[in-house]
């Protein structure tokens, strides 16, 4: 009874959920002050700050400067900084000075030494890696850059995998994205804007585009959309590819995820807006047409023929994946009498044991298909070919040898499945997996009838589809200039015009006949 | 380059244009041709086709004076608001007339001759729901979508009447003059309506990017057209002759029944989906002819919601004829004779108007400064 009593009465003093006591403004509160002339005010209000000693990899580092005679303090993060830099140039130096009427910025050896006046930029600059010397009597603290996060180095490319062609892959080093770019950009139009995004975090997202290229209002708007987030943290760009895209909800992708610097180089000269983040081995493009899903970096790396060979595979590919379950159902159920009279019987002499109807006997291989695929991405890596192994050869065999699934249907449900792998865009990929099972449900109900009607619908939602203003099938409808790169690709030669549906400052990217 | 928002360009016009005139050879446009002008229907569409360019040049006339001004108030600063009123109101009803009938019998063609067991009732539906869906997204999009499925679309009609002209019989089309001339420009005058679809284009003229693409368009448009309704007609009688396609509802379907490519014998499911996108896209751009042309004389700006209601009533009016295929074929054969002097003769009256008005001669002085 007390027990009860005492919640009551304990549940009042407690926060409504929802109603949640705003620590981030005290937090930024402490922070409002500007260096003091006392070093020991200034090192206390870091402690406090810091909460040294508890924090364990923040390092302060108290000294005398020899000829200044004076107090100095360096406060850094030991594990995103590199120390070894920060002995070598910043305390050896300070002990061994000699010269009394030496500035902090004579006697340290790093690349650049910056003074700052508030204590939020200097923790600022200490979050990010940076080091911070306080000095007695001075209202400037002095910061130096010396960042080390740690991460891996630049490995292969593993989700678009190429055959000819650059094979480095974007890391989660934003620095390294942004030196892979440069080394393919040697442009100073190229511009690397940064951001903050987010409010505890503080990640940063790095704004890449060429300044005579991209459309000044594209530049702008994404600056806009960034700088309207309000939220404590955003760890990476997949998750700020939902906060920025147009429509949360739809089934295609507004924006374009590349893991590969070559493809983001390529966009970022056609006028296109790159974004890079801390923490993201990868890029996000901006805007995104339907085709720049469908397309891989390959096609233009290969030669005319063979990109556009690639293409019509892929394009054969897609409409298998959408379309083959859908269509078996229908002409079985529906137009029976399109099938050839051989072949209709041999159909049916396959199914003479089966209990179910066809629609259903598609659904169930289609749903045991998508649980073989996400259970063979999930095990264990050296477990992962034994269970492909065991779900595809096994459990196909004794479904049809149990008569609950027959022969013919394991053939249209495993090349629907197959072709879905040549889309290499994750979302794109995700989008056709669904949309398959909305065409079969459809067949089920309606035939060629359903199937016509829901692709036509679907038609009209895509051409009403908008990626930051881009039309999502441009430049083939609505008409824009452009090089025509859509299902086809043009000889290299006459790929003149960067996509007008960008409102690229120079539409013009080649001489004609750039090459005699 | 230059598209600006809610505005569609020569491509999506001539894409619409093709698209919702075009498969009025696959309905029975043709088998009402072939009830009275018999195997020489090919003569009268040609010269449907001739006749209708006056017309239509007249409107387009008319509309390079009134730019930025669609049919309706185009109708209202001719004919003064009143009469202009009148005018707009038996156009929407001639436009509402015409779209629950030829929904109804593209519907009555699914069902008939794909879709025997299924009751029209949900087929009915199903088209309606797609169009209003299409409807709703607006002229823009079903302009992309026209555009994008065109030539898929033209490809395989193309390649359906190839493989029938290969398997037709050309001395068919003998006697040339079938049931005599007289009957042959009766025919066409009674059926010239056939192209009242490029009166109703009026209506979507400030929607197209220049008035320059529009007449470019339309005259593009015009003559694909024509082509495209007089060859098939000609082919139809290669395929059945005379005397049995007067007797035909569909000819195309029964056409695409007939022919047979290679081993597979049955190939009208082939054809099927890309009739049916053409059908779909087509009464989408209906139902928003209609729903904007009512919008506009009702005065309501946001006429994309009146969609669903639309919707609700073409559905009800296109069910209530559902007793029999005569009654439909015959009120449309009333509707299209009905209506043809009517699209020759408006735009007639408006160019007549226009010029009394002296709108012409404003357009000259200004185009002298």
């Amino acid at each position: 009874m007390f027990k009860l009593l005492k919640n009551i009465a304990g549940r009042k003093n407690k926060l409504k959920p929802g109603q949640s006591k705003n620590t981030l403004a005290k937090q930024n509160c402490q922070k409002k002050q500007s260096v003091s002339a006392h070093i020991d005010e200034n090192i206390d209000l870091m402690k406090e700050i810091y909460q040294i000693p508890h924090n364990r990899d923040v390092k302060i580092r108290e000294l005398k400067i020899g000829g200044l005679s004076k107090k100095a303090a360096i406060f850094f993060i030991s594990s995103i900084t590199d120390v070894q830099s920060v002995e070598e140039s910043a305390i050896k130096p300070l002990l061994a000075n000699t010269r009394g009427d030496a500035g902090i910025d004579e006697i340290i050896a790093t690349q650049n030494v910056t003074a700052f006046l508030d204590i939020k930029d200097l923790v600022e600059n200490i979050n990010q890696g940076n080091a911070v010397i306080f000095l007695d009597g001075s209202t400037k603290a002095f910061v130096f850059e010396c960042a080390n996060f740690q991460g891996r180095s630049v490995e292969k490319a593993e989700s678009e995998v190429l055959i000819k062609g650059s094979k480095e892959a974007l890391t989660e080093k934003v620095i390294v994205n942004l030196s892979l770019i440069r080394k393919r950009i040697k442009n100073e139009d190229l511009i690397a804007e940064s951001m903050t995004i987010s409010k505890r975090s503080h990640n940063v997202v790095y704004i890449l585009y060429i300044r005579n290229l991209a459309d000044e209002k594209l530049v702008a708007n994404v600056k806009k959309r960034l700088a309207s987030l309000n939220v404590d943290a955003i760890q990476n760009l997949s998750l700020l590819e939902q906060y920025i895209e147009d429509r949360r909800l739809s089934l295609f992708p507004s924006l374009l995820y590349t893991e590969r610097p070559d493809r983001a180089t390529s966009f970022l000269e056609d006028g296109h807006i790159v974004l890079l983040m801390d923490n993201s081995p990868d890029s996000i493009v901006l805007p995104a047409t339907f085709w720049s899903f469908f397309h891989t970096a390959e096609e233009h790396y290969l030669r005319f023929i063979f990109g556009n060979f690639v293409r019509v595979i892929r394009m054969v590919a897609m409409f298998i994946t959408i379309f083959i379950s859908a269509i078996y159902i229908s002409v079985t159920t529906f137009h029976t009498e399109m099938i050839p009279a051989d072949l209709l019987l041999a159909i049916a002499g396959t199914r003479e044991k089966v209990p179910f109807p066809i629609f259903f006997e598609i659904l169930i291989m289609e749903v045991a298909f998508e649980l073989i695929r996400e259970a063979g991405l999930r095990v264990p890596n050296p477990m992962g070919p034994t269970i492909g192994i065991v779900g595809a050869l096994i459990l196909g065999q004794a479904a049809v040898e149990a008569n609950i699934i027959s022969p013919i249907v394991i053939i249209v449900v495993a090349l629907s499945g197959l072709t879905s792998f040549t889309i290499s865009d994750i979302s794109l990929n995700f989008a056709l997996r669904v949309i398959r099972f909305l065409f079969i449900l459809s067949a089920g109900v309606f035939g060629i009838y359903g199937m016509s009607a829901l692709f036509i619908m679907g038609l009209f939602y895509l051409v009403s589809l908008k990626s930051f203003g881009v039309p999502y099938l441009a430049p083939m409808s609505p008409h824009y200039v452009s090089s025509g790169d859509t299902i086809f690709r043009r000889v290299i030669t006459h790929e003149n015009f960067r996509p007008g549906y960008l409102k690229p400052a120079d539409i013009k990217k080649k001489g004609d006949g750039a090459a005699k | 380059m230059k598209q600006s928002e809610g505005k569609i360009g020569i491509r999506e016009l001539i894409a619409i244009i093709l698209l919702s005139v075009g498969t009025k050879l696959t309905d029975d446009t043709p088998s009402i041709l072939f009830s009275t002008a018999n195997n020489s229907s090919w003569m009268s569409m040609l010269l449907i086709g001739i006749m209708s360019i006056i017309p239509v040049f007249f409107l387009l006339k008319v509309f390079s004076v009134h730019r930025g001004k669609n049919l309706h108030e185009v109708n209202i600063h001719l004919f003064g608001k009143v009469v202009g009123n009148i005018i707009s109101f038996g156009v929407l009803l001639y436009g509402f007339a015409a779209l629950v009938l030829d929904s109804a019998t593209y519907a009555d063609i699914i069902s008939t001759m794909y879709f025997t067991k299924t009751p029209f009732l949900p087929i009915y539906l199903l088209l309606l729901i797609v169009c209003g869906y299409g409807a709703k997204r607006g002229i823009e999009q079903i302009g992309a979508t026209a555009w994008l499925t065109l030539f898929y679309l033209k490809i395989t009609l193309f390649l359906a009447f190839l493989i029938s002209f290969l398997q037709g019989e050309f001395k068919m089309i003998y006697p040339l003059w079938g049931p005599g001339v007289g009957e042959i420009v009766k025919t066409a005058g009674r059926n010239l309506s056939i192209f009242a679809d490029f009166y109703y284009l009026g209506l979507i003229a400030p929607l197209v990017s220049t008035y320059k693409s529009f007449k470019k368009g339309t005259l593009l448009a015009y003559l694909i057209v024509a082509i495209e309704l007089v060859i098939p007609l000609i082919i139809f009688v290669m395929v059945f002759d005379f005397t049995s396609i007067e007797i035909m509802k569909y000819p195309y379907h029964e056409m695409i029944l007939y022919i047979s490519i290679g081993f597979l014998t049955n190939v009208e499911t082939i054809f099927l989906p890309f009739w049916l996108i053409a059908t779909f896209i087509r009464f989408a751009f209906y139902l928003y002819l209609v729903v904007l042309l009512f919008g506009g004389i009702f005065k309501i700006k946001e006429f994309e919601y009146l969609i669903p209601v639309m919707v609700v009533l073409v559905l009800f009016a296109g069910l209530a004829p559902q007793y029999g295929v005569f009654t439909i074929s015959h009120l449309r054969e009333l509707l299209l004779t009905s209506l043809s002097p009517i699209f020759f003769g408006l735009p007639c009256l408006m160019l007549f108007i226009a010029k009394v008005k002296g709108d012409f001669k404003n357009e000259s002085s200004k185009e002298s400064y």
